[in-house]
């Protein structure tokens, strides 16, 4: 671990330099590349201190991220970091590939049931608590102080929508590291997939609400056609995209793990142009392949654990600084407030309506849901765009729950994994 | 969406590459020769790009310049790898005589006689022509030796001639980068002093970011860390030079270059590595090069034939002199200049970075000129070493 550190302050020194000379030298050019590669091994090498401290790789992307980022140090550029947004856009397709490659009918059939009974319940019980607090919060709160209790109302129930999301990047993340494998690993990953699904229709529904109690009508049609085509057109779509990749395994089969990102890449970028999940779209891509390949999809899987480890220690690196650490002194305490309020909905929920058969799911599950990234990232930033009265003051709230997530959620759900005793190490240094 | 449409351009680019129709000498030999060495990219590139169709504007040509730097970032780093200080001692001082006898002749050739018609037909000041045209000798100067390798390989040449050939053609890289520092001291700053400075910065970022990635890869032992530090400090040297407005090629080759003397163990580790990404990266590059080409560019016109012309008798002339040095050092196929004439993509890469950091009109007709030329000696290169060949295989007959 020492030579990791050693190597990390050279890295952080380097970098050090080029903001000195980019002091001399005023008239700079693009920062993305640079933003890109000193994360990439600030990301690689603080993982491996992380991991030497027990903690999950992905905390050490996400904290060398934070410090040399633009809101501590201050050695890569905010320009840099929000030019990476095509690379979030590639990980998250590529986490969710594996991910679809492990959701396969015998494990739909066994727990999709229990799965979404659970979900209903932990997605409603923390709506009911997070929207009773945020509405508490009327007079503390700037963007719901001046509004009538009908429109605080909506806005209250448009952030809790927010405010419940998961993370099902960090959670398969965090599993591809430890190697976790086993039902109670299983039902965290429905969980948080099909908890994404919940939050997508409820955050439609919500955002027509809000849109009506501000004079803009209630649009059901609309609001229905974009929720559909948000959830059937993605998995229409990746559908698609799983054919053409059996297709090119069948037939031209060179060079897959390059072929895959060029594919999650297109994915990605597509997906977010036709206003589809680029989650959902990559997750039915790799559900669909491992039901009807699972030869094939398990080359999917060794070609991304190849091509992973750099995409995910570049995405979580660039997630971390973007963190914008000042958020968290103006709202942090309604922020951290909300952030509480919401960690003992999750518990509660799952002490109370996990299923009883294995004890695990009522003690560690709810520490695997606390994570939020970049699904929550996507709402706060559409709640931003939609309502741009208030929404950006939104944002900036959510950001800062988000910023204290990311730090404590990997770590829970790491903890969750190994408690669980489903995981097998981490052994294998070339994933997440 | 830029970024999208170029990648959706380089996917269909790339199956129509690798069409076995298209690439069938018998039916498209020019097109299949292009193909092969991926300058049929920088046509594609000329065509979508803002001068011609416009599928891509200038906008994002500018949005997509990181992806230009990494690629010419890629390029520097491979080719400093290249220089491997070991094997460059080896060499026996006759082959460097050689190399830069081919590569001096031509840049001779073809500098001082542009630098007068760059005068004429562009009335540019005296200094700036002599720059431009200096530059143009530089992109002349560079020879690919892919022909002698595939020669070889395919077994139509000797292996020691075809090695000969690209050894020679490896150690020309030299000049250009010489003249593109040379270049960039006079041009890309207010003073020469202030040139001086940034050149230097670009080659000591090189330096330290070689230095730097050799102790990275010290000791690491799985296949996939090593990728992701290899991908990643080739992309933290370009990045920076990038960012810092210097030159990304110098700042490679820097960097591949330190990391060939001090890297030890691990340099052919992180070269195999960068090799898995090397063609995806050139041809990116070469279709972003050709993005920015003006077709319309009139006076890069009236000095393509110009430009051609000498090269070639520059090459053929430099070729005869360079065999000659190096007769008992190395075995070389008897018409050497035909050989030569294949000009690569490094002479692209050299000026499209002129381009990016001396931005202009004298830097966008050396851009054309240099381009244009690329594609027309591609095509020319692959007669000329059909000559070669030919006299290779009469040599044995009249020897008998």
């Amino acid at each position: 671990m020492t030579g990791a550190i050693v190597r990390l302050g050279l890295l952080v020194v380097l970098l050090a330099g080029i903001t000195r000379v980019q002091v001399w030298r005023v008239d700079t050019g693009t920062s993305v590349m640079l933003a890109a590669g000193a994360l990439l091994l600030c990301g690689l090498f603080a993982g491996k201190v992380a991991k030497g401290v027990g903690l999950p790789r992905l905390t050490g992307y996400l904290l060398v991220g934070v410090v040399v980022g633009p809101y501590a140090l201050g050695f890569i550029p905010g320009a840099g970091v929000k030019g990476l947004e095509l690379v979030k856009g590639l990980a998250v397709s590529l986490i969710a590939l594996v991910a679809g490659t492990e959701l396969h009918l015998g494990l739909i059939r066994r727990v999709g049931i229990k799965v979404a009974v659970l979900c209903a319940a932990v997605c409603g019980v923390t709506f009911v608590v997070c929207f009773g607090a945020v509405f508490a919060l009327k007079p503390v709160l700037p963007f719901l102080a001046a509004m009538t209790v009908p429109q605080a109302l909506a806005v209250s129930a448009l952030v809790s929508t927010v405010v419940v999301s998961f993370s099902p990047t960090v959670t398969i993340a965090i599993v591809q590291e430890t190697q976790a494998r086993g039902p109670f690993t299983e039902f965290l990953m429905a969980l948080v997939i099909i908890g994404d699904l919940f939050v997508m229709v409820a955050f439609a529904l919500a955002a027509g609400i809000t849109k009506a109690s501000f004079g803009g009508g209630f649009d059901v049609q609309g609001l229905l056609g974009g929720v559909g085509w948000e959830l059937f057109g993605s998995v229409a779509v990746g559908g698609l995209l799983a054919l053409a990749l059996l297709v090119y395994m069948k037939r031209v089969n060179r060079e897959l793990p390059l072929f895959l990102v060029g594919l999650c890449f297109a994915a990605a970028e597509g997906g977010a142009r036709l206003h589809l999940s680029p989650l959902m779209v990559a997750l039915s891509a790799g559900a669909l392949i491992a039901n009807l390949d699972e030869r094939e999809s398990q080359r999917v899987h060794h070609a991304i654990q190849l091509a992973g480890l750099p995409v995910f220690a570049l995405f979580f690196a660039a997630a971390g600084a973007g963190l914008k650490l000042d958020t968290l002194v103006t709202v942090g305490p309604a922020a951290l407030l909300l952030v509480v309020v919401r960690a003992v909905a999750i518990h509660l929920s799952c002490r109370r309506f996990a299923p009883p058969e294995d004890p695990r799911l009522r003690r560690y599950l709810w520490m695997g849901l606390i994570s939020q990234a970049g699904v929550t990232f996507g709402l706060a930033a559409l709640v931003a765009r939609t309502f741009p009265d208030f929404g950006p003051q939104v944002e900036v709230l959510i950001v800062a729950m988000i910023t204290t997530h990311e730090l404590v959620g990997p770590v829970l759900t790491r903890k969750a994994l190994e408690r669980s005793g489903e995981t097998r190490g981490d052994e294998r240094p070339h994933v997440a | 969406m830029q970024a999208l449409l170029v990648f959706l351009a380089i996917a269909a680019l790339s199956l129509l590459a690798s069409s076995r129709t298209l690439l069938d000498p018998s039916r498209f030999p020019g097109v299949a020769q292009l193909a092969a060495s991926g300058l049929l990219f920088l046509v594609f590139g000329a065509l979508l790009g803002p001068g011609q169709i416009g599928v891509l504007s200038v906008a994002d040509l500018d949005g997509l310049r990181p992806v230009l730097a990494l690629g010419l970032g890629t390029a520097g780093v491979i080719l400093g790898l290249n220089l491997e200080p070991r094997l460059l001692r080896l060499l026996p001082r006759p082959v460097f005589s050689a190399a830069l006898a081919h590569a001096g002749v031509a840049f001779l050739f073809v500098a001082v006689p542009l630098s007068g018609a760059l005068v004429l037909t562009t009335r540019l000041p005296l200094p700036a022509a002599v720059g431009g045209a200096a530059l143009l000798g530089a992109a002349a100067s560079l020879s690919s030796g892919h022909f002698a390798v595939l020669g070889y390989r395919s077994g139509r040449m000797e292996r020691s001639r075809g090695l000969g050939v690209a050894l020679l053609t490896m150690l020309d890289d030299g000049v250009g980068l010489g003249v593109l520092a040379l270049a960039l001291v006079l041009g890309a700053a207010a003073s020469p002093t202030e040139g001086l400075g940034l050149v230097s910065l670009a080659l000591l970022l090189g330096m330290l970011c070689g230095g730097l990635l050799a102790f990275l890869t010290y000791a690491l032992k799985d296949p996939a860390e090593l990728v992701a530090v290899a991908l990643g400090g080739v992309a933290l040297v370009a990045g920076a030079a990038a960012y810092l407005r210097v030159s990304v090629l110098l700042a490679g080759v820097a960097c591949g270059a330190t990391l060939a003397l001090v890297g030890g163990r691990a340099v052919g580790q992180v070269a195999r590595a960068l090799g898995r990404f090397e063609r995806p990266t050139y041809l990116v590059l070469v279709f972003l090069a050709g993005c920015h080409l003006q077709a319309r560019d009139k006076e890069a016109w009236l000095l393509l034939p110009g430009y051609v012309a000498l090269r070639f008798l520059g090459k053929i002339l430099g070729g005869r002199l360079a065999h000659r040095l190096v007769a008992n050092a190395l075995d070389l196929p008897p018409r050497l200049g035909l050989a030569l004439i294949a000009q690569g993509g490094l002479a692209v890469c050299l000026v499209v970075e002129y381009l990016l950091l001396v931005p202009g009109e004298l830097s966008q007709h050396i851009f054309d000129v240099v381009a244009l030329g690329a594609v027309i000696n591609e095509v020319l290169a692959r007669r000329a070493f059909r000559q070669v060949l030919e006299s290779h295989r009469a040599a044995p007959r009249s020897a008998a």
